[in-house]
């Protein structure tokens, strides 16, 4: 009886694992077509409406650019947060819940201090307040982890749904204390901030460039050198190889998975803060998946700072493509999006796969 | 009134946690096996919408079974596929399979739109599912209605739970599946299959939860909103209970009436308080959101008291979300 067997390998060239995520990417396309064309739909046709956003033909190309926008900021900044604690091999997968938790804390802030401050103080102040509670989170599930080696992804998966819950509480509860909701309305219905907790933005022509936009990509650089040349950027790759290396080499490894996972928390609690002062309000449905999506984004990008920003970029493409293009397919709404995301996911895990291991076939039953 | 009012509620209660009793099963199967598997809402989606559309247009509920558990044990084999061969990590492509399963649903369902089967069209299907009293059991005043009156589907559960738990305690294939779950590298060196092991096992449990999926698809009628999927989140509690459960299929159902009972005071607080002002009254001060969000809650706390106090009687299984690749033993 013949069998097979996996051996490491390290003979693929840089090349030919570009070539084997490209060939991951085109098979994706082609079964994404394959669901497009089950309707009846062309998927060529489909794809190009949906990469180019509805920017062609449309009279306010502004407009869309801002849509993608706004899916962009806090999906690359909760990315970029994630790849974090995942290089530290920490499974925070409580990004939904740590980004609703920036949420309510930023319109705490708005609506308590929007109506007595300038914007200049109040913007700052929601991204701190978020920043700080959501990064308590993350402190407390590393306290966990570290301490006592309680399940970080069962932790913070519970998290996620306990907060979603709180959302809803305050989303739902008509009540004297809440001060969430509309006065003048007999359904409950999330207030709008005052102005001055709204994200200031530059106008450019029709096109209004948000500040959150700038500091997304100024948090990516950060982060992207604070891995590659600071010293805490390098505990956090020790810690992830191994604790005990970490450990004989005399660092703290309390110290530094608590910070880490407080500042990733914290980055995706800021992402809250800055789509609930981006769109003046909060929703709870207001993390559009962000958390898991993050994941994914993370996980396409193999952990690497400026691979999430491309990856990012074309994530947000497809899921706001997706968005405008269900206008003109009726069939296929945004979802559409998570089952490409998903299909991609597989393609890139199957590349990777091809690219670390070789499949040989072993001889007799026995050695295997 | 009264007495209908505690059997109505004992009956729904059996009704909300029957869904969770097969993905919680399910789940054990699969983590026992070494593998945390957190596709199960994407997995119940799987085998809800092909199960419910098998089922309509054979106008049969044992080919909606069939094809519930066959179409979910393959997303069960994808799972598997990539973890165990191709040496994916489990937490990231657990979270995928959710993703594309809740996609695959409304993908389908919208693409039906109006072609959406109309249940009460397929008369065997819905006489088939529909429920059957047990004689005798079901005469029990109070709680006879409550438990010995539902559909076939609900008893089925209960039948696999108990046989599950007979086949992880008392049999010695069983035993070689916990060996796996705790200790991949021992098994291994004593001949057990592993890949084989998981695979069919992680495929096992994914069928099952393609049954909870199917029972919820029919509770709700069937029907396809369109906003909602009909898994609504059941897939993750399922993952809470496994923990609540102890990792055990028996104390599962227990679990999962308990988590049951949750979701049953949210939806009936206020009858409840309104049938019993005196005794029940403050139940409709709590809200609602409070009680969906209690399964969390207590999941939440089992699992830091369990690990602040090392406890012993955990039985989570030892290399839980590792990937085994023999090499590097």
């Amino acid at each position: 009886m013949k069998s097979f067997h996996l051996i490491r390998r390290s003979d693929v060239t840089l090349k030919q694992k570009v070539l084997l995520y490209i060939l991951g990417i085109v098979i994706s396309f082609v079964i994404g077509g394959i669901f497009l064309a089950s309707l009846g739909i062309n998927p060529i046709i489909y794809y190009r409406d949906m990469i180019t956003i509805g920017l062609i033909g449309n009279r306010y190309p502004a407009k869309c650019v801002e849509g993608f926008l706004k899916l962009f900021v806090p999906l690359i900044i909760t990315s970029v947060a994630l790849s974090l604690s995942f290089k530290m091999r920490f499974w925070n997968i409580g990004g939904e819940g740590e980004f609703i938790t920036g949420a309510i804390f930023a319109a705490l802030v708005a609506f308590k201090l929007g109506p007595v401050l300038p914007t200049t103080a109040v913007i700052p102040l929601m991204g701190i307040a978020a920043a700080l509670a959501a990064g308590v989170i993350g402190f407390i599930t590393a306290h966990l982890k570290v301490k006592f080696n309680t399940n970080e992804t069962l932790v913070t998966l519970m998290v996620n749904y306990i907060m979603l819950y709180v959302i809803k509480y305050i989303g739902e509860t008509k009540a004297e204390w809440n001060f969430f909701l509309r006065d003048d309305s007999e359904r409950p219905v999330f207030a709008k901030f005052p102005e001055s907790a709204m994200m200031p933005g530059i106008k450019i022509g029709d096109f209004t460039l948000l500040a959150s936009v700038i500091i997304a990509i100024l948090i990516t650089v950060g982060v992207y050198y604070y891995i590659k040349t600071t010293k805490h950027g390098f505990e956090v790759s020790v810690v992830g190889d191994s604790t005990n290396t970490a450990k004989y080499a005399g660092m703290s490894v309390y110290k530094i998975t608590v910070r880490t996972i407080f500042i990733s928390a914290a980055l995706i609690g800021l992402a809250g803060a800055f789509t609930a002062a981006s769109s003046g309000t909060i929703s709870t449905d207001i993390t559009n998946n962000v958390g898991w999506t993050g994941v994914i984004v993370a996980w396409l990008s193999k952990l690497s700072t400026p691979a999430i920003a491309l990856v990012s970029v074309l994530i947000s493409v497809l899921q706001y493509g997706c968005q405008v293009a269900s206008a003109s397919y009726p069939s296929i709404d945004h979802n559409f999006a998570d089952l490409m995301q998903g299909i991609f996911l597989f393609s890139i895990l199957a590349a990777d796969f091809f690219g670390n291991f070789k499949i040989v076939k072993t001889g007799g039953k026995n050695d295997a | 009134m009264m007495l209908d009012v505690i059997t109505l509620f004992i009956f729904n209660i059996v009704i909300y946690s029957i869904p969770l009793l097969y993905a919680t099963c399910g789940e054990i199967v699969i983590e026992k096996s070494g593998s945390l598997n957190l596709g199960v809402e994407g997995t119940m989606a799987i085998g809800a919408v092909f199960g419910f559309l098998a089922g309509c247009s054979a106008n049969s509920l044992p080919v909606a079974l069939l094809v519930s558990f066959i179409t979910a044990a393959l997303v069960g084999a994808i799972f598997s596929l990539f973890t165990i061969t191709l040496q994916a990590n489990q937490n990231v492509t657990g979270l995928t399979i959710t993703t594309i399963g809740v996609a695959v649903y409304f993908f389908v369902g919208n693409a039906l739109g109006k072609d959406w089967p109309y249940l009460p069209d397929a008369d065997k299907f819905v006489q088939q599912s529909s429920a059957i009293e047990i004689p005798g059991l079901s005469q029990i005043p109070l709680v006879g209605k409550a438990f010995f009156s539902h559909n076939i589907l609900v008893y089925l559960a209960v039948v696999i739970a108990i046989l599950l738990w007979l086949y992880f305690e008392k049999t010695s294939v069983g035993l070689k599946l916990r060996a796996i779950g705790e200790n991949p590298g021992a098994a291994d060196s004593l001949g057990v299959h592993i890949v084989k092991y998981k695979y069919l096992h992680i495929m096992l449990g994914s069928g099952i939860m393609g049954i909870g999926g199917l029972y919820m698809g029919l509770n709700l009628g069937g029907t396809f909103e369109g906003s909602n999927c009909w898994i609504n989140g059941y897939g993750w509690i399922a993952i809470a209970l496994v923990i609540f459960a102890n990792w055990s299929t028996s104390k599962a159902i227990f679990g999962t009436f308990v988590f049951g009972f949750f979701n049953t005071l949210r939806i009936y607080n206020a009858p409840l308080a309104a049938t019993f002002p005196n005794a029940l009254g403050w139940l409709s001060k709590i809200p609602a959101q409070f009680f969906s969000a209690l399964p969390f809650i207590v999941t939440l706390i089992v699992l830091i008291v369990s690990s602040m106090r090392k406890s012993k009687n955990s039985n989570c299984p030892t290399a839980i979300g590792l990937n085994y690749y023999r090499e590097d033993r």
